[in-house]
């Protein structure tokens, strides 16, 4: 089955990242696709790109990065939940005219209108909350 | 407003937040316009604390922060004319249909399963 | 059929009365999280409602401690049993 993830609870804030990511290793584990994990809301701060939990704790950015170097995973976070919380790639800190940027590849923002699609496209959609 | 009957759609979202206190009420009200932007049908459930959502007169916050207000009134304007509110919600908080902004159809239960039912992707928020 | 899901505790506000109204009768509802708290025998009438198609992930109770403690009346599932519950459903619903 096709299968998408919408996470909306921040890192090591909420449990929610763990569970997905969890639930993400375990659908793909019994042959399933997952298409793509999408961050809303404080989700959002699981793209992160400076995130440095200490060494004996799980690593999420990098497990979601894994997802999509060993699965094909597309992670995608809703620009406009990103931007206010100062979540932004190269292209759009240079638009707004900041020094640094702190989401970079795989994760890529994007429009809400995706969401909406997966939902509808997708067999399951799985919501992660805080 | 009562109505067993309600027609089906592709997205349902679910909203159970108040303005200002977080943001989920307009994260929710986003995701239901982005919906019916891309030509999707889309209702709306205003349920448990969400139904003060509904409420007229709410304004902007002391800092200037937007209300949800101007949105609802949007909705109209995005063809998103499907709006329930949970009856036992509006019980709770002592809300009549004249204390809104906007009119809703008022669900039990059974109805809001039914509701959800009818949906092909429900979101909550 | 659905498959709910439900990450609050009980005593926490109202989202488990949410996820339950929102439920058909043939709907089954899955607690993870702190929400595996709703089943310990204490607790566990508050869903009495559903009983047969209520279950609980194992490792959300095993983390908190709470592996033996649990009704026998609700179904406890691994990560896997996850995976099946929402292969099974049409649809999954998220109560947070």
């Amino acid at each position: 089955m096709r299968y998408a993830i919408l996470l909306m609870g921040a890192p090591y804030s909420d449990q929610a990242s763990h569970s997905a990511l969890r639930f993400a290793r375990a659908l793909l584990a019994r042959g399933h696709r997952l298409e793509t994990v999408f961050f809303y809301h404080d989700g959002v701060y699981n793209a992160a790109r400076l995130a440095a939990p200490p060494q004996d704790e799980p690593h999420l950015v990098d497990g979601w990065a894994a997802l999509n170097a060993e699965h094909g995973v597309t992670l995608q976070v809703c620009i406009a939940a990103a931007l206010r919380r100062g979540l932004m790639d190269e292209r759009e800190a240079s638009r707004h005219g900041k020094s640094g940027y702190s989401v970079e590849a795989p994760f890529e923002l994007t429009g809400l209108g995706q969401l909406i699609d997966l939902g509808l496209q997708c067999d399951r959609l799985v919501t992660f909350g805080p | 407003m009562r109505d067993g009957e309600t027609p089906a759609g592709d997205l349902l979202v679910i909203l159970r937040h108040g303005s200002h206190g977080t943001s989920w009420l307009r994260e929710g009200l986003d995701a239901a316009l982005v919906g019916a932007a891309f030509g999707r049908e889309v209702a709306l459930l205003f349920m448990g604390e969400g139904v003060l959502g509904l409420l007229e007169g709410q304004g902007q916050g002391a800092l200037g922060q937007k209300g949800t207000g101007p949105t609802l009134e949007m909705l109209e304007m995005y063809d998103i004319e499907a709006l329930y509110v949970e009856e036992q919600a509006m019980a709770r908080y002592g809300l009549e249909q004249r204390d809104f902004l906007l009119a809703a159809r008022h669900l039990d239960d059974t109805a809001i399963a039914e509701l959800v039912e009818r949906h092909a992707l429900v979101l909550t928020f | 059929m659905k498959l709910h899901i439900v990450n609050c505790a009980p005593d926490a506000g109202r989202v488990v009365q949410q996820a339950l109204s929102a439920m058909t009768t043939d709907d089954r509802l899955l607690l993870i999280e702190d929400g595996v708290q709703g089943a310990l025998p204490s607790l566990v009438d508050g869903f009495s409602g559903i009983e047969g198609r209520l279950y609980v992930l194992r490792e959300d109770l095993e983390a908190r401690g709470l592996m033996s403690r649990h009704d026998d009346r609700v179904t406890v599932v691994d990560v896997d049993g996850f995976v099946t519950l929402t292969e099974q459903a049409e649809q999954t619903l998220s109560w947070y």
